[in-house]
């Protein structure tokens, strides 16, 4: 566990009583949290496998993971040996009876009322109880009620603490790093014969070296565009292809670190000489919006205000056709990559486009340009942090389309 | 000793404490600190058996055969009387009978995988008892 005078401290003990407080306002005597960012939340560790946490009313939390990670996770968490337990196809032993024990020794007499996190995701680690898990928890618990509580969690994530945010703050210097290295590795001709999945384990050794722990994105890692690809009609996912790099065409690259589960995302974009004058006109456009966008960013504002202003700009400017219409996406320690805020919006699951943010709620501020019928397309991404009277991108990385000779 | 004890009765319990007391010194245990207890379903009188171990830094320090609830154990291992039988008798081993599901152990299962052979150890040393079952 860190120290408090460590800058990446999080006092993860007061998170857990903040939930048992909630826990108690709401009648729930176990929370059992199964979401990747839940894990991550609560252990202050990296749970790769299924895994579970256990909340009691009072009292440290315990992990429940697949038993060949359980000892790694137990030295990675803040939690000790006793509070991590490993899983595995044995009497007694597999994760439904395993947790179903612990949770009756909990309850009074089996009885209680079991918090657990249902709904749904774009995110496909999110973690959420699949049917056959609750159908199992259900029966191996047959007098405790089993209640959807996971707006717990996520009213308590949602405005970030000093420790957090400096978190991602390290990952977002890593990944400048990482550009860096592209850079200095495509300039000067160095680009030719060099392939998308080159530049992606070139960006991944450079962050590696500087301490990034992984490309968490589950998008393939780091992800590379370049040609056509950058222009997908309202995409945003490039997982890097063999496709070698040419001259003339653009070339997106969004790269991704992880620094104490917290998540460095960057993407910066080049433009291959011989470069036309209609490139460069969509990459003043691409390099104005975004200029305009961190500049609007601050608390009070919502997704949906901000993107009618941005559309807006595109529309008075003459590239709104290009312009994907959304503006951001939700970050948070590792495995919290998905909806803004809370799930409170008119689509279940989704970003509620009224959400107001608030100061040190973190983002990703993200848009895509896309003109698939030209080929070319770039990407913006860079995790912001909401002040009151505007925002800090976190990837100091100098905003611009570069030509590269 | 040649002649058979019945398995679990106090001339075996006897037995198991004298075998293991100098069989298992504290260095072969590791110097562990632990306890176990197996529950032994439907012996053959229809009763419900526990037998409890306790190690002190390696020491066998404690032998527990009896009815009823067992004390409070790091580990507990629950099966049919049967079961733990072909175990001692060496007809099964105690990792197939948890990977078949015939044994049920409760605990910390990365804190039983670092003792698992010790468990092992003390098996083998419970099996060489003459026993009738």
């Amino acid at each position: 566990m860190t120290h408090m005078k460590d800058p990446y401290f999080i006092d993860f003990p007061k998170r857990i009583r903040d939930i048992q407080a909630e826990m108690h306002r709401q009648n729930i005597d176990v929370y059992l949290g199964s979401r990747l960012r839940t894990l991550s939340w609560t252990a202050d560790a990296f749970c790769p496998w299924r895994s579970f946490v256990a909340i009691p009313s009072e009292g440290l939390p315990t992990v429940f993971t697949f038993v060949i990670d359980a000892a790694r996770i137990a030295d990675d968490s803040w939690l000790d040996e006793d509070h991590v337990f490993g899983f595995a196809p044995m009497g007694g032993q597999d994760q439904i009876e395993q947790i179903a024990d612990f949770i009756t020794d909990l309850l009074k007499n089996g009885r209680g009322r079991i918090g657990i996190e249902s709904g749904m995701s774009n995110y496909l680690p999110e973690g959420f109880l699949t049917h056959y898990e609750y159908e199992q928890f259900a029966a191996a618990l047959p007098d405790a009620e089993l209640v959807n509580a996971h707006t717990i969690i996520d009213k308590l994530a949602l405005i970030k603490d000093e420790g957090t945010i400096n978190r991602f703050r390290e990952a977002s210097l890593i990944v400048d790093i990482g550009h860096q290295a592209v850079f200095d590795a495509i300039s000067n001709g160095g680009y030719k014969e060099m392939t998308e999945t080159e530049i992606a384990g070139l960006a991944a050794y450079a962050m590696r070296k500087a301490g990034s722990e992984w490309e968490w994105s589950f998008t393939g890692g780091n992800e590379i565009a370049s040609g056509y690809r950058t222009g997908f009609a309202g995409g945003a996912c490039t997982p890097a292809s063999r496709r070698k790099i040419k001259a003339g065409e653009p070339l997106m690259i969004d790269i991704h670190s992880m620094f104490k589960l917290g998540l460095g995302d960057h993407a910066h974009n080049y433009l291959i000489g011989p470069v036309t004058d209609r490139q460069w006109w969509h990459a003043t456009n691409f390099v104005d919006i975004v200029k305009k966008t961190i500049d609007t960013y601050r608390a009070g504002i919502t997704p949906s205000e901000l993107a009618e202003q941005m559309m807006g700009f595109a529309e008075e400017r003459g590239f709104a056709d290009y312009m994907v219409p959304g503006f951001e996406h939700g970050i948070g320690l590792m495995g919290d990559e998905w909806r803004i805020g809370l799930n409170d919006g008119p689509f279940a699951y989704w970003t509620n486009p009224d959400h107001v943010y608030r100061e040190n709620e973190l983002l990703i501020c993200a848009m895509q340009y896309a003109c698939p019928e030209e080929n070319i397309g770039f990407r913006y991404e860079n995790p912001i942090v909401i002040h009151t009277d505007g925002c800090e991108p976190l990837s100091k990385y100098p905003l611009g389309v570069e030509e590269i000779q | 000793m040649t002649e058979k004890v019945k398995y679990l009765s106090p001339a075996w319990r006897d037995e198991a404490e004298r075998r293991l007391s100098s069989e298992l010194p504290p260095e072969r245990m590791n110097l562990v600190t632990s306890s176990m207890a197996n529950i032994y379903k439907d012996c053959p009188d229809g009763k419900d058996r526990f037998m409890f171990f306790r190690f002190e830094e390696g020491r066998f320090a404690d032998l527990v055969i009896d009815e009823g609830q067992p004390p409070k154990a790091e580990f507990f291992i629950t099966g049919k009387y049967d079961t733990f039988a072909k175990i001692t008798r060496a007809e099964l081993s105690a990792q197939k009978a948890l990977m078949t599901g015939k044994l049920k152990l409760k605990g910390n299962m990365v804190k039983a995988l670092k003792l698992a052979s010790l468990a092992d150890r003390l098996n083998k040393v419970l099996a060489t008892i003459p026993a009738e079952y």
